[in-house]
């Protein structure tokens, strides 16, 4: 399977994966980095986003 | 009978499909859905509550795929209000957004969401810690869209 790099199309067998998981606040984050002897040549990432935005105002009674 | 003071269920939800306007409006091509998109912004950018509209400035340089003003966000899925009592209107886009082999001009860890169709009005500021992108492909996963975790909610 080719992947493609900066350096072009890379057999994966040649590549080195580091997988990075993230937890924070709002969100979960997986990067793959992908390396070439040593070189970074390919980096994806995902954001996963945990809760959106809220608009948020209490209800009050005028009595 | 008694009569109890309360926003209704429904204004939150006509909020979210632009039945509202207390002040000056907008003319509307249409009833259709507006447009959003979503720009990404350098880690370096100030876009925050005060950024009331799209700006080009902190935002990735359109190189290495990515282009100016973002991408489009799928919207399929209309406003809802269901789930719960019903007094939380929320929306989500439909689907990821995603840009593919992408190498991004810098780190990055901002994602504003604005509407093209209305004056790149600012709807949301997302932020996470930071990327950077080479040759690869970066995505924002929505969360689930329901009165809990839905992307913009009007509770």
């Amino acid at each position: 399977m080719l992947v493609h790099t900066i350096n072009g199309l890379i057999e994966r067998d040649l590549l080195e994966i580091k997988d990075i998981f993230t937890e924070e606040d709002n969100a979960r984050i997986h990067a793959t980095e992908w390396f070439l002897d040593g070189e970074l040549v390919r980096r994806d990432c995902n954001v996963s986003i945990l809760r959106g935005l809220e608009v948020n105002g209490a209800q009050s009674s005028f009595k | 009978m008694a009569n109890t003071a309360a926003v209704p269920k429904s204004f939150r939800l006509d909020l979210l499909n632009g039945k509202h306007a207390f002040g000056t409006s907008v003319v509307r091509a249409g009833t259709g859905a507006d447009t959003f998109k979503a720009a990404l912004y350098l880690a370096t950018a100030t876009i925050n509550a005060d950024t009331g509209a799209y700006t080009a400035t902190g935002e990735l340089a359109a190189t290495g795929n990515y282009s100016a003003g973002g991408a489009t966000v799928t919207n399929a899925t209309a406003p809802a209000n269901t789930g719960g009592t019903g007094i939380v209107a929320f929306w989500t886009p439909s689907a990821s957004i995603t840009w593919t082999a992408l190498t991004s001009s810098g780190s990055f860890d901002c994602a504003l969401l604005y509407n093209s169709t209305n004056s790149n009005l600012a709807v949301g500021v997302f932020t996470f810690s930071a990327q950077s992108i080479t040759a690869g492909n970066f995505s924002l996963t929505m969360p689930t869209n329901d009165l809990t975790t839905g992307l913009i909610r009007i509770g």
